[in-house]
Protein backbone atom coordinates (compact mmCIF):
# COMPACT_ATOMS: atom_id res chain seq x y z
CA UNK A 1 0.00 0.00 0.00
CA UNK A 2 1.42 3.26 -1.05
CA UNK A 3 2.20 6.26 1.82
CA UNK A 4 1.24 9.46 1.36
CA UNK A 5 2.37 12.10 4.09
CA UNK A 6 0.19 14.56 5.79
CA UNK A 7 1.46 17.95 7.05
CA UNK A 8 -0.45 19.85 9.57
CA UNK A 9 0.50 23.40 10.12
CA UNK A 10 -1.74 24.38 12.69
CA UNK A 11 -1.01 23.79 16.70
CA UNK A 12 -4.48 23.90 17.66
CA UNK A 13 -5.45 20.58 19.30
CA UNK A 14 -9.01 20.38 18.84
CA UNK A 15 -8.05 20.70 14.79
CA UNK A 16 -5.68 18.10 14.36
CA UNK A 17 -7.38 15.86 16.46
CA UNK A 18 -10.52 16.29 14.18
CA UNK A 19 -7.82 16.52 10.98
CA UNK A 20 -7.13 12.63 11.92
CA UNK A 21 -10.69 11.90 12.29
CA UNK A 22 -11.25 12.94 8.96
CA UNK A 23 -8.55 11.06 7.49
CA UNK A 24 -9.68 7.63 8.99
CA UNK A 25 -13.15 8.05 7.99
CA UNK A 26 -12.83 10.59 4.68
CA UNK A 27 -9.74 9.86 2.55
CA UNK A 28 -9.57 6.95 0.36
CA UNK A 29 -9.03 3.72 1.92
CA UNK A 30 -6.73 2.98 -1.19
CA UNK A 31 -3.64 4.67 0.52
CA UNK A 32 -1.74 4.32 3.66
CA UNK A 33 -1.28 8.20 5.91
CA UNK A 34 1.36 9.39 7.94
CA UNK A 35 0.81 12.68 9.81
CA UNK A 36 3.70 14.56 12.01
CA UNK A 37 2.18 17.49 14.12
CA UNK A 38 2.26 19.16 16.88
CA UNK A 39 -0.29 20.84 19.57
CA UNK A 40 0.19 24.11 21.71
CA UNK A 41 -0.65 23.80 25.79
CA UNK A 42 -3.02 21.27 26.07
CA UNK A 43 -3.98 18.50 27.81
CA UNK A 44 -5.31 15.56 25.36
CA UNK A 45 -7.45 12.85 27.52
CA UNK A 46 -8.19 9.28 26.66
CA UNK A 47 -11.74 8.52 24.92
CA UNK A 48 -13.22 6.74 28.17
CA UNK A 49 -11.98 8.87 30.80
CA UNK A 50 -13.66 11.39 33.16
CA UNK A 51 -12.28 14.96 32.62
CA UNK A 52 -12.82 16.09 35.89
CA UNK A 53 -10.96 13.18 37.12
CA UNK A 54 -7.76 13.88 35.31
CA UNK A 55 -7.10 17.81 34.63
CA UNK A 56 -6.69 20.28 37.37
CA UNK A 57 -9.22 22.33 35.81
CA UNK A 58 -8.36 25.57 38.29
CA UNK A 59 -4.79 25.76 36.87
CA UNK A 60 -5.62 25.06 33.25
CA UNK A 61 -8.14 27.80 33.05
CA UNK A 62 -5.45 30.15 34.58
CA UNK A 63 -3.21 28.70 31.73
CA UNK A 64 -5.17 29.21 29.04
CA UNK A 65 -4.93 25.30 28.34
CA UNK A 66 -7.39 23.35 26.23
CA UNK A 67 -8.86 19.82 27.21
CA UNK A 68 -9.72 18.01 24.31
CA UNK A 69 -10.49 14.39 23.88
CA UNK A 70 -9.43 12.15 21.57
CA UNK A 71 -10.98 8.57 19.68
CA UNK A 72 -8.25 6.50 21.29
CA UNK A 73 -7.75 4.81 24.54
CA UNK A 74 -5.54 5.23 27.09
CA UNK A 75 -4.81 8.07 29.89
CA UNK A 76 -4.23 11.78 29.81
CA UNK A 77 -1.26 12.99 28.03
CA UNK A 78 0.37 17.32 28.38
CA UNK A 79 1.13 18.62 25.06
CA UNK A 80 3.34 21.53 23.76
CA UNK A 81 5.15 22.51 21.64
CA UNK A 82 8.37 20.18 22.98
CA UNK A 83 6.10 17.38 22.03
CA UNK A 84 5.81 15.99 18.60
CA UNK A 85 3.14 13.97 17.45
CA UNK A 86 2.93 11.00 14.82
CA UNK A 87 0.03 9.47 13.13
CA UNK A 88 -0.48 6.21 11.15
CA UNK A 89 -3.72 5.74 9.47
CA UNK A 90 -4.14 2.03 7.80
CA UNK A 91 -6.07 -0.79 6.87
CA UNK A 92 -5.20 -4.34 8.84
CA UNK A 93 -5.80 -7.77 7.75
CA UNK A 94 -5.92 -8.82 11.01
CA UNK A 95 -8.32 -7.88 13.57
CA UNK A 96 -5.88 -9.02 16.63
CA UNK A 97 -4.98 -5.50 18.26
CA UNK A 98 -1.43 -4.78 18.03
CA UNK A 99 0.12 -1.48 19.05
CA UNK A 100 3.73 -3.10 18.47
CA UNK A 101 3.69 -3.52 15.07
CA UNK A 102 3.45 0.93 14.88
CA UNK A 103 5.87 1.08 18.33
CA UNK A 104 8.98 -1.12 17.08
CA UNK A 105 9.16 0.73 13.38
CA UNK A 106 9.73 4.23 15.70
CA UNK A 107 11.79 2.86 18.09
CA UNK A 108 14.15 1.63 15.59
CA UNK A 109 14.27 5.04 13.83
CA UNK A 110 15.12 6.67 17.06
CA UNK A 111 17.93 4.21 17.49
CA UNK A 112 19.32 5.00 14.39
CA UNK A 113 18.74 8.59 15.34
CA UNK A 114 21.19 7.99 18.31
CA UNK A 115 18.24 7.32 21.35
CA UNK A 116 18.71 3.46 22.80
CA UNK A 117 14.21 3.67 22.20
CA UNK A 118 13.13 0.46 23.83
CA UNK A 119 9.25 -0.99 23.40
CA UNK A 120 7.75 -2.01 26.59
CA UNK A 121 5.46 -3.96 27.83
CA UNK A 122 2.83 -1.48 28.23
CA UNK A 123 3.33 -0.07 24.24
CA UNK A 124 5.36 3.40 25.50
CA UNK A 125 8.57 3.91 23.58
CA UNK A 126 11.35 4.16 26.87
CA UNK A 127 15.05 5.50 26.66
CA UNK A 128 16.66 4.31 29.67
CA UNK A 129 13.88 3.19 31.70
CA UNK A 130 12.00 5.78 31.03
CA UNK A 131 9.15 7.05 28.89
CA UNK A 132 9.69 8.95 25.54
CA UNK A 133 6.50 8.15 23.65
CA UNK A 134 2.73 7.34 24.64
CA UNK A 135 0.58 5.02 22.12
CA UNK A 136 -2.59 4.72 21.63
CA UNK A 137 -5.20 3.26 18.71
CA UNK A 138 -8.68 3.55 17.43
CA UNK A 139 -10.16 0.96 15.08
CA UNK A 140 -13.43 0.54 13.28
CA UNK A 141 -14.08 -2.32 10.73
CA UNK A 142 -10.56 -3.26 9.42
CA UNK A 143 -9.12 0.66 9.46
CA UNK A 144 -6.25 1.35 12.13
CA UNK A 145 -5.22 4.73 13.31
CA UNK A 146 -2.30 4.15 15.54
CA UNK A 147 -0.84 7.24 17.19
CA UNK A 148 2.04 8.44 19.72
CA UNK A 149 3.35 11.60 21.02
CA UNK A 150 7.48 11.63 21.25
CA UNK A 151 8.98 14.12 23.76
CA UNK A 152 11.33 16.31 22.07
CA UNK A 153 11.70 18.99 25.29
CA UNK A 154 9.42 19.66 27.97
CA UNK A 155 8.87 21.79 30.91
CA UNK A 156 7.48 18.90 33.09
CA UNK A 157 6.42 20.66 36.00
CA UNK A 158 3.61 22.34 33.66
CA UNK A 159 2.49 18.78 32.52
CA UNK A 160 2.42 17.80 36.68
CA UNK A 161 0.45 20.30 37.36
CA UNK A 162 -1.79 20.67 34.74
CA UNK A 163 -2.57 16.30 35.43
CA UNK A 164 -2.79 16.80 39.19
CA UNK A 165 -7.05 16.62 39.45
CA UNK A 166 -8.19 18.87 41.45
CA UNK A 167 -11.07 16.42 42.19
CA UNK A 168 -9.50 13.75 43.84
CA UNK A 169 -12.70 12.93 45.59
CA UNK A 170 -13.86 11.09 42.30
CA UNK A 171 -14.97 7.60 41.82
CA UNK A 172 -14.92 6.49 38.17
CA UNK A 173 -15.62 4.07 36.04
CA UNK A 174 -13.84 5.12 33.63
CA UNK A 175 -10.16 4.65 32.43
CA UNK A 176 -7.36 6.20 34.87
CA UNK A 177 -4.35 6.94 33.90
CA UNK A 178 -1.01 5.13 34.37
CA UNK A 179 1.91 7.57 35.99
CA UNK A 180 5.06 6.93 34.26
CA UNK A 181 8.69 8.48 35.05
CA UNK A 182 9.52 10.46 31.51
CA UNK A 183 12.45 11.55 29.48
CA UNK A 184 12.91 14.00 26.59
CA UNK A 185 15.12 12.70 23.10
CA UNK A 186 16.60 15.81 23.39
CA UNK A 187 19.45 14.59 25.37
CA UNK A 188 20.12 11.33 23.03
CA UNK A 189 20.33 13.66 19.63
CA UNK A 190 23.48 15.68 18.82
CA UNK A 191 23.81 18.82 19.97
CA UNK A 192 21.66 21.17 18.40
CA UNK A 193 19.70 19.21 17.04
CA UNK A 194 15.88 21.61 16.70
CA UNK A 195 12.87 19.62 16.83
CA UNK A 196 12.16 20.57 12.99
CA UNK A 197 15.67 18.98 12.21
CA UNK A 198 14.46 15.51 14.27
CA UNK A 199 11.21 15.75 12.37
CA UNK A 200 12.89 15.19 8.93
CA UNK A 201 15.19 12.92 10.17
CA UNK A 202 12.14 10.89 11.58
CA UNK A 203 10.52 11.36 8.54
CA UNK A 204 13.41 10.01 6.41
CA UNK A 205 14.59 7.07 8.49
CA UNK A 206 10.89 5.42 9.19
CA UNK A 207 9.70 5.36 5.38
CA UNK A 208 13.82 5.07 3.77
CA UNK A 209 13.30 2.90 0.58
CA UNK A 210 9.43 3.12 0.56
CA UNK A 211 7.40 5.01 -2.19
CA UNK A 212 5.86 8.21 -0.19
CA UNK A 213 4.01 11.06 -1.39
CA UNK A 214 3.07 14.27 0.01
CA UNK A 215 -0.38 14.96 0.02
CA UNK A 216 -1.85 18.57 -0.33
CA UNK A 217 -4.62 19.18 1.67
CA UNK A 218 -7.65 20.39 -0.28
CA UNK A 219 -10.25 23.42 0.61
CA UNK A 220 -12.83 21.02 0.77
CA UNK A 221 -10.63 18.85 2.97
CA UNK A 222 -10.02 21.95 5.51
CA UNK A 223 -13.59 23.24 5.65
CA UNK A 224 -14.53 19.51 7.02
CA UNK A 225 -12.02 19.34 8.82
CA UNK A 226 -12.57 22.40 10.67
CA UNK A 227 -16.96 21.81 10.48
CA UNK A 228 -15.55 18.75 12.59
CA UNK A 229 -13.44 20.65 14.95
CA UNK A 230 -16.99 22.90 15.85
CA UNK A 231 -19.05 20.34 15.91
CA UNK A 232 -17.25 17.87 18.20
CA UNK A 233 -13.36 18.58 19.24
CA UNK A 234 -13.81 22.10 20.73
CA UNK A 235 -16.93 21.00 22.43
CA UNK A 236 -17.72 20.75 26.23
CA UNK A 237 -20.54 18.34 25.11
CA UNK A 238 -17.31 16.11 23.82
CA UNK A 239 -14.17 17.20 25.96
CA UNK A 240 -16.43 17.23 29.14
CA UNK A 241 -19.45 15.65 28.67
CA UNK A 242 -18.29 11.98 27.09
CA UNK A 243 -17.25 11.17 30.39
CA UNK A 244 -17.83 8.22 31.69
CA UNK A 245 -20.22 7.73 34.37
CA UNK A 246 -18.95 8.37 38.01
CA UNK A 247 -19.79 9.05 41.36
CA UNK A 248 -18.08 11.97 43.66
CA UNK A 249 -18.20 12.06 47.18
CA UNK A 250 -17.29 15.22 49.37
CA UNK A 251 -17.09 15.11 53.18
CA UNK A 252 -16.18 17.89 55.99
CA UNK A 253 -17.16 19.07 59.51
CA UNK A 254 -18.18 22.42 58.58
CA UNK A 255 -18.52 24.62 62.09
CA UNK A 256 -21.38 25.13 63.41
CA UNK A 257 -23.12 23.25 60.81
CA UNK A 258 -21.92 19.50 61.32
CA UNK A 259 -20.67 16.44 59.91
CA UNK A 260 -21.93 17.17 55.49
CA UNK A 261 -21.13 14.74 53.06
CA UNK A 262 -22.08 15.72 49.69
CA UNK A 263 -22.90 12.44 46.88
CA UNK A 264 -23.27 13.34 42.99
CA UNK A 265 -23.73 10.80 40.87
CA UNK A 266 -22.97 12.06 36.95
CA UNK A 267 -24.17 10.35 33.48
CA UNK A 268 -22.83 11.80 30.57
CA UNK A 269 -20.65 14.66 32.34
CA UNK A 270 -24.02 16.10 34.13
CA UNK A 271 -25.24 15.48 37.49
CA UNK A 272 -28.01 13.21 37.81
CA UNK A 273 -28.13 12.67 41.10
CA UNK A 274 -27.72 15.19 44.43
CA UNK A 275 -27.75 13.64 47.82
CA UNK A 276 -26.89 15.76 51.18
CA UNK A 277 -26.15 13.08 54.73
CA UNK A 278 -25.02 14.17 58.18
CA UNK A 279 -25.46 15.10 61.34
CA UNK A 280 -26.95 18.64 60.79
CA UNK A 281 -29.93 20.08 61.31
CA UNK A 282 -32.84 20.66 58.35
CA UNK A 283 -35.18 22.88 58.04
CA UNK A 284 -37.10 21.96 55.49
CA UNK A 285 -37.81 18.69 53.05
CA UNK A 286 -34.06 19.28 51.03
CA UNK A 287 -35.39 17.73 47.68
CA UNK A 288 -35.56 21.62 46.09
CA UNK A 289 -32.15 21.78 46.82
CA UNK A 290 -31.05 18.49 45.14
CA UNK A 291 -32.71 19.09 42.40
CA UNK A 292 -31.04 22.39 41.95
CA UNK A 293 -27.96 20.42 41.26
CA UNK A 294 -29.61 18.05 38.43
CA UNK A 295 -28.13 18.67 34.82
CA UNK A 296 -25.33 20.93 36.18
CA UNK A 297 -21.87 20.60 35.37
CA UNK A 298 -19.78 19.01 38.26
CA UNK A 299 -17.42 21.72 38.46
CA UNK A 300 -17.06 25.13 40.22
CA UNK A 301 -19.26 26.79 37.08
CA UNK A 302 -22.39 24.12 37.48
CA UNK A 303 -22.02 24.26 41.15
CA UNK A 304 -22.17 27.92 41.51
CA UNK A 305 -25.47 27.82 39.26
CA UNK A 306 -26.88 25.47 41.05
CA UNK A 307 -25.99 27.34 44.63
CA UNK A 308 -27.85 30.68 42.82
CA UNK A 309 -31.33 28.42 42.55
CA UNK A 310 -31.02 26.97 45.75
CA UNK A 311 -29.59 28.74 48.88
CA UNK A 312 -28.63 26.01 51.45
CA UNK A 313 -28.98 27.90 55.02
CA UNK A 314 -32.68 27.77 53.84
CA UNK A 315 -32.46 23.80 53.83
CA UNK A 316 -29.36 22.97 56.41
CA UNK A 317 -28.98 24.93 59.83
CA UNK A 318 -25.49 27.02 59.95
CA UNK A 319 -24.54 25.83 55.91
CA UNK A 320 -23.86 29.07 53.58
CA UNK A 321 -23.10 29.26 49.82
CA UNK A 322 -19.47 29.77 50.70
CA UNK A 323 -19.04 27.25 53.04
CA UNK A 324 -20.93 24.30 50.49
CA UNK A 325 -18.83 25.70 47.83
CA UNK A 326 -15.51 25.28 49.71
CA UNK A 327 -16.67 21.71 50.37
CA UNK A 328 -17.27 20.52 46.44
CA UNK A 329 -14.31 22.65 45.70
CA UNK A 330 -12.02 21.01 48.73
CA UNK B 1 -12.28 -20.49 19.73
CA UNK B 2 -15.93 -21.23 20.24
CA UNK B 3 -18.42 -20.87 17.45
CA UNK B 4 -22.04 -21.76 18.81
CA UNK B 5 -24.08 -22.65 15.97
CA UNK B 6 -27.31 -21.49 17.43
CA UNK B 7 -26.24 -18.05 16.95
CA UNK B 8 -25.72 -15.80 13.38
CA UNK B 9 -22.32 -13.83 12.92
CA UNK B 10 -21.64 -10.54 11.10
CA UNK B 11 -18.22 -9.94 9.43
CA UNK B 12 -16.95 -7.48 12.26
CA UNK B 13 -17.57 -9.95 14.94
CA UNK B 14 -20.68 -9.45 16.57
CA UNK B 15 -22.96 -12.86 17.40
CA UNK B 16 -26.53 -11.94 16.82
CA UNK B 17 -29.53 -14.37 17.94
CA UNK B 18 -33.50 -13.52 18.04
CA UNK B 19 -35.29 -13.84 21.64
CA UNK B 20 -39.21 -13.06 20.89
CA UNK B 21 -38.92 -10.95 18.46
CA UNK B 22 -35.85 -9.29 20.29
CA UNK B 23 -32.68 -8.56 18.40
CA UNK B 24 -30.07 -9.93 21.02
CA UNK B 25 -26.43 -8.32 19.98
CA UNK B 26 -22.82 -9.23 21.39
CA UNK B 27 -19.23 -10.05 20.39
CA UNK B 28 -18.07 -13.10 19.33
CA UNK B 29 -15.14 -15.48 21.14
CA UNK B 30 -12.74 -14.60 18.30
CA UNK B 31 -13.68 -10.57 18.40
CA UNK B 32 -12.66 -10.96 22.62
CA UNK B 33 -9.75 -13.25 22.07
CA UNK B 34 -8.38 -10.68 19.14
CA UNK B 35 -9.29 -7.29 21.22
CA UNK B 36 -7.58 -8.92 24.57
CA UNK B 37 -8.60 -8.00 28.33
CA UNK B 38 -11.22 -5.37 27.91
CA UNK B 39 -10.96 -2.40 30.55
CA UNK B 40 -14.07 -0.19 29.11
CA UNK B 41 -17.24 -0.44 27.44
CA UNK B 42 -19.29 2.40 26.01
CA UNK B 43 -23.42 1.66 25.65
CA UNK B 44 -26.22 2.95 24.03
CA UNK B 45 -29.06 4.06 26.33
CA UNK B 46 -32.72 1.90 25.88
CA UNK B 47 -34.61 4.42 23.46
CA UNK B 48 -31.56 4.98 21.15
CA UNK B 49 -32.34 4.43 17.28
CA UNK B 50 -29.26 1.48 16.09
CA UNK B 51 -28.47 1.59 12.81
CA UNK B 52 -27.17 -1.05 10.68
CA UNK B 53 -23.44 -0.97 9.71
CA UNK B 54 -22.76 2.11 12.48
CA UNK B 55 -21.24 2.31 15.42
CA UNK B 56 -23.74 1.53 18.47
CA UNK B 57 -20.87 1.39 21.22
CA UNK B 58 -17.21 1.06 21.14
CA UNK B 59 -14.94 -1.24 23.67
CA UNK B 60 -11.56 -0.17 25.03
CA UNK B 61 -8.47 -2.86 25.38
CA UNK B 62 -5.41 -1.37 26.96
CA UNK B 63 -4.86 1.62 24.93
CA UNK B 64 -7.02 0.99 21.85
CA UNK B 65 -10.67 1.67 21.02
CA UNK B 66 -12.65 -0.63 18.85
CA UNK B 67 -16.40 0.17 17.80
CA UNK B 68 -18.60 -2.19 17.78
CA UNK B 69 -20.84 -2.31 14.45
CA UNK B 70 -24.63 -2.81 14.67
CA UNK B 71 -25.74 -5.81 12.39
CA UNK B 72 -29.35 -4.28 12.71
CA UNK B 73 -31.20 -1.18 12.21
CA UNK B 74 -33.69 -0.68 15.05
CA UNK B 75 -34.77 0.54 18.52
CA UNK B 76 -32.60 -0.47 21.46
CA UNK B 77 -35.18 -2.00 24.32
CA UNK B 78 -32.38 -2.96 26.76
CA UNK B 79 -28.86 -2.76 27.12
CA UNK B 80 -26.27 -4.88 29.73
CA UNK B 81 -25.71 -2.05 32.19
CA UNK B 82 -23.55 -5.13 34.48
CA UNK B 83 -20.81 -4.76 31.62
CA UNK B 84 -20.32 -1.34 32.70
CA UNK B 85 -19.08 -2.31 35.91
CA UNK B 86 -17.41 -5.54 34.56
CA UNK B 87 -16.21 -5.06 30.81
CA UNK B 88 -13.90 -8.57 31.60
CA UNK B 89 -17.62 -10.76 31.08
CA UNK B 90 -16.95 -9.90 27.26
CA UNK B 91 -13.73 -11.56 27.56
CA UNK B 92 -14.70 -14.18 30.16
CA UNK B 93 -18.59 -15.43 28.48
CA UNK B 94 -18.55 -13.84 25.37
CA UNK B 95 -21.94 -15.28 24.81
CA UNK B 96 -24.01 -15.08 28.03
CA UNK B 97 -22.65 -11.24 28.11
CA UNK B 98 -25.16 -9.69 25.48
CA UNK B 99 -24.61 -6.45 25.16
CA UNK B 100 -27.92 -4.49 23.52
CA UNK B 101 -31.14 -5.83 22.75
CA UNK B 102 -32.59 -3.85 19.68
CA UNK B 103 -36.58 -4.20 18.76
CA UNK B 104 -38.87 -2.90 15.76
CA UNK B 105 -35.94 -4.25 13.54
CA UNK B 106 -35.71 -2.39 10.01
CA UNK B 107 -32.84 -3.48 8.80
CA UNK B 108 -30.10 -5.52 9.05
CA UNK B 109 -26.94 -6.93 7.23
CA UNK B 110 -26.29 -10.60 5.43
CA UNK B 111 -25.14 -12.55 8.48
CA UNK B 112 -23.27 -15.16 8.31
CA UNK B 113 -23.17 -18.60 10.16
CA UNK B 114 -21.32 -20.61 12.59
CA UNK B 115 -19.41 -22.79 9.89
CA UNK B 116 -19.22 -19.53 7.28
CA UNK B 117 -18.51 -17.04 10.12
CA UNK B 118 -15.61 -19.51 11.29
CA UNK B 119 -14.09 -20.07 7.90
CA UNK B 120 -13.96 -16.55 7.59
CA UNK B 121 -12.20 -15.88 10.67
CA UNK B 122 -9.61 -18.91 9.97
CA UNK B 123 -8.81 -16.79 6.60
CA UNK B 124 -8.36 -13.45 8.48
CA UNK B 125 -6.19 -15.63 11.27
Amino acid sequence: MKWRFLDLSTTDPAFNLAAEEYVFSELSRDYAYFMLWQNRSSVIIGRHQNTAAEVNETFIREKGIKVVRRLSGGGAVYHDLGNLNFTFIRDETSSRLDLGIFCEPVAAALRELGAPAEVNGRNDITVGGCKISGNAQYVREGRVMHHGTLLFSADLGVAAQALRPSARKLRSKGVASVRSRMATLKEYLPKDTTLQDFKQLLLDKLFAGQAMEHYEWSEADLSAIEKLRLERYDTPRWNYGQSPPCDMNFVDYIPLCGTVEVRLSVRRGLIGKAEFLGDFFTHKDLAPLCAAFIGQTPNEEGFRTALEQADPSEFIGGLSREALLGLLLS
Amino acid sequence: MNYPVELLYSKTHEWVKEEDGVVVIGISDFAQDALGDLVFINLPEVGDEVVCGEAFGDVESVKAVSDLICPVSGTVCAVNEELLDSPEMLNEEPYDAWIIKVENETEREELLSAAAYEAFCAEEG
